[in-house]
């Protein structure tokens, strides 16, 4: 297979790839970037995902695509429900609503946080319920699990977790109003009680960093990020709650969709058309795992605060800990986009993409209205993370997506068998990097070089025209799930 | 040497896992695929335990492995301090299985991966003409 060049970082799979495409296939990227998703097999999902009833324009990859199941991660795709257009929980995949978080401080570096670091990273991992099974840090009822539902984030701010502000500059303001808690089944309720406020494991983490360039300063500055402030990111999801509606949906979908005559080439793409019963059942319950999700990352950030009051002896109010932005990169959301000339309203999967919407979108908070919506790009562990924006042209080349990461290299095997967690966590602390304790199994099925460089995956980005990128953070303390 | 006559083995993905499972019938099969994720959990225990007894249905064998596994997914996570020790199919037709789980307190935490499910992505389920059976399931992690 040998996708087409269109220009220096954009490659069409043509109709035809494989059987029955109904639209061609678009990977954005360098060169580099192109021919490891080849090689990764990631780009015959892509032509795959082309054979969905109801695409619309093109499957997409983003330049930090990878192989998945069904859908490849990185894929983005699109679907007109008056073109008999389908929804697929498997192009969202099992962590609904995973996402990004970035906190900033008024703290800086030098001198103020680097003489507490170790202190500061210690409490942190005490403060971030991580792992296998990890309780979180609020253990709920099954009725206040149907209220984190509804809510989102609004939960939180109920009990007086947080600020009007972090539900502000979240994605949807915190809230998917269309979400439906009664879809949620009775097991993925018991699992979501236990774990509000809780990483997981795999590449989910929480970490200090330290803004270390700035591209746009205006963008820069309207964020309120400096050079070598402290800031925090964190990256996790819906935890076993979201797990478990993917889980339940997806069986659903599997069984009706034969007798719709409904044809997939991997039984992971799962789908059903839109105005379908199954395919509405679904969104309630995943626009509510996408609630879950937003609260996750709040509870999460209530710890950070905390954790910042008793090392910093400041409020966290007086310390600056305040939201930049939340926004996910495992969601389908209804959007309006324009298709050849015709407003549509469309659902677009973003199956580890995200959302990148420019310059004056109505979606967006007015604080960010004139510089587009923030993009949040975690870096694998011990490489630098990135603050893009949408840029203008998004919306016409990619349904306005863009990146969510490096984007995995290597296997979890391979990456264990070149380096041992307690050399990998000699060589971060070599580098700088405070770790808090956890698996070293884990910790070296995460290491930087099992990953895709970041760098050239955002530099793909901005020359592909999806996103302008803001500023670079470099870790300075991780707290892997 | 040939491989045992049932067992399970991990299959290399980018971003997941996959198990291989083997077995001298398809229900011993699905049962060492069973053992092999709770082992990539770090839920594994020694008897004795409380049984748990569970039912699943699919659309078909392969439906029904999955259904199964994200059975053991959601028992694994829920039962807090508590490990997979043993596992036993005791009704398998092509579209519904009876199993009795047995769950023990496991000696410390186990060292091991969140495994969001089972997923459908290049299953296979093969049953041989002399009876044995092979299983092969990706998972997301």
């Amino acid at each position: 297979m040998e996708p087409e060049r269109i220009d220096e970082y954009e490659w069409r799979v043509p109709i035809g790839t494989v059987e029955g495409m109904r639209v061609p296939g678009i990977v954005f990227g360098s060169e580099d970037l192109m021919r490891k998703a080849v090689d990764d097999r990631a780009v015959l999902q892509v032509a795959n995902v082309a054979t969905l009833p109801g695409i619309v324009g093109a499957s997409y990859a983003m330049p930090d695509i990878h192989w998945g199941y069904g859908f490849p991660i990185g894929g983005v795709a699109a679907f007109d429900a008056d073109a008999g257009g389908v929804i697929s929980p498997g192009g969202v995949g099992f962590d609904i609503a995973c996402g990004v978080r970035l906190l900033r401080t008024e703290l800086s570096w030098k001198p103020e946080v680097r003489p507490r670091i170790h202190e500061l990273v210690a409490a942190l991992g005490h403060a971030t319920p991580r792992g296998t099974g990890a309780g979180g840090r609020l253990r709920l009822t099954r009725g206040e699990v149907l209220c984190v539902l509804r809510d989102g984030v609004g939960f939180a701010l109920e009990r007086g977790i947080g600020t009007p502000a972090d539900a502000e500059l979240c994605e949807d303001e915190g809230v998917l109003r269309d979400a439906v808690p009664d879809e949620v089944s009775e097991r993925a309720l018991t699992r979501g009680a236990g774990q509000l406020g809780s990483l997981g494991a795999g590449n989910h983490f929480l970490e200090v960093q330290v803004v270390q360039e700035i591209l746009e300063p205006g963008a820069a500055n309207v964020m309120g990020l400096f050079i070598g402030q402290v800031c925090v990111m964190i990256h996790c999801g819906s935890r076993g709650l979201g797990h478990q509606v993917c889980t339940d949906h997806l069986a659903v979908m599997d069984r009706v969709m034969r007798p719709l005559g409904i044809h997939v080439p991997d039984r992971q793409l799962a789908c059903v058309p839109l105005d379908h019963e199954a395919a509405q059942r679904y969104l309630g319950a995943m626009n509510a795992a996408a609630n879950y999700a937003r609260a996750n990352r709040h509870v999460l950030t209530d710890g950070v605060r905390t954790c910042f009051e008793t090392v910093f002896e400041r409020s966290a109010r007086d310390l600056g800990v305040n939201l930049v932005y939340d926004v996910a990169h495992n969601l389908a959301k209804l959007e309006e986009h324009e298709v050849d000339g015709r407003r549509l309203t469309l659902c677009v999967h973003r199956k580890g993409a995200t959302r990148a919407f420019g310059p004056n979108h109505p979606s967006l908070p007015n604080a960010y209205r004139a510089i587009g919506q923030p993009v949040l790009i975690p870096g694998s562990m011990g490489t630098a993370s990135f603050v893009l924006v949408g840029a203008a042209g998004a919306e016409r080349k990619s349904f306005a997506s863009t990146c969510h990461g490096a984007g995995r290299a290597l296997s979890r095997t391979q990456a264990r068998k070149r380096i041992g967690g307690h050399e990998l966590a000699r060589q971060l602390e070599e580098q700088g990097i405070v770790l808090a304790p956890g698996s070293p199994k884990l910790l070296a099925e995460e290491a930087p070089f099992a990953y895709k460089d970041v760098e050239e995956v955002v530099r793909s980005c901005e020359g592909a025209g999806l996103t302008k990128t803001v500023a670079k953070l470099r870790p300075v303390g991780v707290v892997k799930g | 040497m040939g491989e045992p006559t049932s067992g399970f083995a991990f299959l290399e993905h980018t971003a997941d896992i996959g198990i291989r499972a083997w077995g001298t019938s398809l229900p011993d099969a699905f049962e060492r695929a069973g053992v092999g994720l709770a082992t990539l959990m770090g839920t594994t225990a020694t008897p004795p335990g409380r049984t748990i007894p569970i039912h699943v249905e699919g659309a078909d064998p392969g439906g029904l492995l999955v259904a199964f596994l994200d059975e053991l997914v959601y028992r694994c996570e829920t039962t807090e301090g508590e490990g997979l020790a043993s596992l036993r199919i005791t009704r398998l037709d092509p579209a519904s299985l009876d199993a009795v789980a047995e769950f023990a307190p496991m000696s410390e935490a186990g060292e091991g991966l969140v495994v969001k499910a089972a997923t459908y992505h290049q299953l296979d389920v093969s049953e041989r003409p002399d009876g044995t059976a092979e299983v092969r399931v990706y998972l997301d992690v």
